[in-house]
């Protein structure tokens, strides 16, 4: 729970953000482009009635206004398109909305579909209040959300001074408090009965409420009221939750009309990363996997799994990897509806903020994305990284794995000092998967051509306790110089070549 | 194309015509006389292509240094398509990192010559074995302009049949096994020399010491009748 009056030497300053026509814009994107100029209503069931909730401006000129009845609507104009409003949808589009708030100010309060947001302490960051305000409008603007906002010391005096446009300028305290002197009763949130006892008081605006003793008002009005007052006098706390990012994220993008091929997928996929991002920035942290989900109308959803090497908040390198890996995807014929969700994360690490000029913080980052951007195109399957077991026979001992889920080097010094003990017989760099099978001819040794041996034995025996092998390595070599790493199974006798030299 | 005139210039393939030749950058083999043939080593900035005569007369243990440096440098080095599998306790004694090595399996010509490209564009250390049939003189030009803007060296090993093929690559070097441990190096190709000088490098000292068979440790768990471990 946040209380306003928290003790510091700043006051504060409480930004009221108010989006008029949020249900129309949250509802724009799924419009045709054809019928975005046309005018466009938005309408709320109520009561058994249905009234205009909000309207675009094609439609305002036509005389529409919000609480209109649809069939006046429809009336004064027979092409208004009629949208009914999405409320769950709305919610989404103001998590949003508080996410870019949060990237502001720590402090935001999202209580139905009110935002608040506490400025005084991010002076510093944005270089001056004006400033922060200028950059918020931007960000909301980008957004292409109408926002308008209030400014107050404490919330409920930000929104009762919320006017009709986005004030980019802070007024002073004394500015402040003369607007909200001046502000008429009547935007006050009380029931019609007070309404009408301040008319009989002769009460017009906030100053003259306030301007009267406040024990002769107790006797007069509820307690609600006389906690509003105190609220606006800073006497009493306002109490809200404060806004906190979800854990995961999921986000989608619907489209009725349907996407048919992926290149037109890739926008809205950018859409949904820049928002991930937004997300992973308020959350200060980096993503290890996000995963696609394409939706067609009928039939079987398809999924795409993109995992990291490293760890990544770049919208642009995510989309990237997504390009790729999509080309590889079978894809529905036409797709309505695309999710993105990502709930593994970790905090930033601490290398980011490293400024060490000499360190190799970029050369990691650049492995880490050529391995994802070769997963992506290639798949999982076509990468691997050779790993050391500790076994005695080569192939168990050396192995392929999937490249950053193995961990060896801590075992590769313990094999160095062993080796530093004890000369060893010399190792080939290749290694055949399968042994292949050596042939005698005339006395000799002979695959794909004679070969002689040069040295050896090395006995290597291992996997007793299965099925047991013993085998004598000798080094081979060819007439051309090649040399070869055969073995000698002791149990059957026969010779096989089991690695190249090169 | 590059607009800004300070790219160009440090570009190693511009040449102006007043001021000196920038040193070549090369990065060494880890043999002298290796160095001195290459004029200072392997040539970065360039395609370097190697052509073995057959497999496992030691072309790529002339890489381990090279492997090594840019492991210990914290790149990663990309092994596109190898004709076996790499044996990891050899790497190890060497000295390499063996988390900074990737072995890339490409399915088609397409995504060879994609991972490839994206590999040393990425500032990863290219080894490449081609495939049949043999890569293109314009897919192999696309590597050399890449590794040119990379300023990585980048490596492929190419089948001998290529040597009769032109190369847009630095540098192409005929590797032959004369006998054992013995490499003799040709120069096909090289920047500012003419071809066909030749070395003859030994690949350490031949250990040519044989063990008794008897004197091995024997099995424990089987016994195996004498004579047949003498013959």
């Amino acid at each position: 729970m946040l209380k306003s009056d928290r003790k510091s030497a700043r006051p504060d300053i409480w930004l009221y953000l108010h989006f008029p026509l949020l249900p129309l814009e949250t509802l724009l994107p799924q419009v045709p482009t054809e019928q975005v100029q046309k005018p466009i209503a938005i309408i709320n069931q109520q009561k058994n009635i249905q009234r205009v909730l909000c309207c675009n401006t094609q439609a305002a000129a036509w005389g529409i206004e919000s609480n209109l009845s649809i069939s006046t609507a429809l009336a004064l104009c027979p092409e208004l398109e009629v949208l009914p409003r999405q409320v769950e949808q709305e919610q989404q589009l103001l998590q949003q909305l508080a996410l870019v708030a949060y990237s502001f100010s720590p402090v935001v309060i999202l209580n139905n579909s009110e935002v608040w947001l506490e400025i005084s302490g991010c002076q510093q960051l944005f270089k001056g209040y004006d400033a922060l305000l200028q950059e918020l409008e931007n960000r909301l603007r980008y957004q292409s959300i109408t926002a308008v906002n209030g400014i107050g010391q404490n919330p409920v005096v930000a929104k009762l001074l919320c006017g009709s446009e986005f004030e980019t300028q802070l007024p002073d305290q004394t500015e402040i408090q003369r607007r909200l002197f001046n502000t008429e009763l009547n935007l006050l949130e009380t029931n019609r009965k007070q309404q009408q006892s301040f008319k009989q008081l002769g009460l017009n605006t906030v100053g003259d409420l306030l301007a009267l003793p406040r024990s002769a008002l107790s006797r007069r009005f509820d307690s609600e009221l006389m906690l509003t007052i105190a609220q606006l006098n800073n006497e009493k706390p306002f109490v809200a939750p404060r806004f906190q990012p979800a854990n995961t994220f999921r986000d989608l993008i619907q489209n009725p009309q349907g996407i048919f091929n992926k290149e037109s997928l890739l926008f809205p996929m950018k859409m949904l990363l820049q928002r991930l991002c937004q997300y992973l920035m308020a959350r200060q942290c980096y993503c290890r996997e996000i995963e696609w989900h394409f939706e067609p109308l009928i039939g079987q959803s398809q999924q795409m799994q993109i995992q990291l090497s490293g760890s990544q908040n770049n919208w642009s390198t995510l989309l990237m990897l997504s390009r790729l890996q999509l080309e590889r995807l079978e894809l529905p014929r036409s797709i309505e509806q695309i999710i993105l969700h990502a709930d593994q994360f970790i905090e930033a690490p601490m290398g980011v903020f490293n400024l060490d000029l000499f360190d190799n913080q970029q050369t990691t980052q650049q492995s880490c994305e050529l391995i994802d951007s070769l997963n992506a195109r290639l798949g999982i399957d076509a990468l691997s990284q050779p790993i050391l077991n500790q076994d005695y026979l080569p192939e168990q001992a050396s192995t392929l794995a999937i490249p950053g889920k193995h961990s060896s080097t801590a075992f590769n010094q313990k094999l160095d000092e062993k080796s530093d003990e004890k000369q060893k017989a010399p190792q080939p760099l290749w290694l055949l998967t399968d042994p292949a099978l050596v042939q005698m001819r005339n006395q000799q040794l002979y695959w794909r051509q004679p070969l002689t041996i040069i040295s050896g034995p090395e006995r290597l025996c291992g996997n007793w306790w299965q099925a047991e092998q013993q085998r004598d390595y000798y080094l081979a070599c060819d007439s051309k110089g090649a040399r070869y790493w055969l073995f000698r199974e002791t149990s059957s006798q026969r010779w096989f070549v089991h690695g190249l030299f090169s | 194309m590059p607009n800004n005139i300070a790219t160009v210039l440090s570009r190693q393939d511009t040449w102006r015509g007043r001021s000196q030749r920038l040193p070549r950058r090369a990065i060494t083999t880890g043999h002298n006389n290796l160095d001195l043939l290459l004029q200072g080593g392997w040539p970065i900035s360039a395609l370097t292509e190697l052509i073995p005569q057959q497999p496992g007369i030691g072309e790529l243990s002339l890489l381990l240094p090279t492997l090594k440096y840019y492991a210990d440098n914290n790149q990663l080095c990309v092994w596109l398509d190898p004709p076996y599998q790499p044996y990891a306790p050899r790497l190890v004694s060497a000295d390499i990192a063996l988390d900074k090595l990737l072995v890339v399996r490409s399915k088609n010509h397409a995504e060879w010559l994609w991972a490839a490209e994206q590999s040393i564009r990425s500032g990863a250390l290219l080894l490449a074995w081609t495939k049949q049939p043999p890569p293109r003189y314009a897919d192999l030009r696309k590597l050399q302009l890449a590794a040119a803007d990379s300023g990585n060296a980048a490596f492929l090993f190419s089948v001998p049949s290529a040597l009769s093929a032109p190369s847009p690559a630095a540098l192409r070097l005929e590797l032959k096994g004369i006998e054992f441990n013995q490499l003799l190096l040709t120069v096909r190709k090289q920047r500012g020399v003419a071809s066909g000088a030749c070395l003859q490098l030994s690949l350490g000292e031949a250990n040519t010491q044989r063990t008794n068979l008897a004197l091995l440790p024997a099995d424990r768990h089987r016994t195996y009748p004498i004579q047949q471990l003498n013959n």
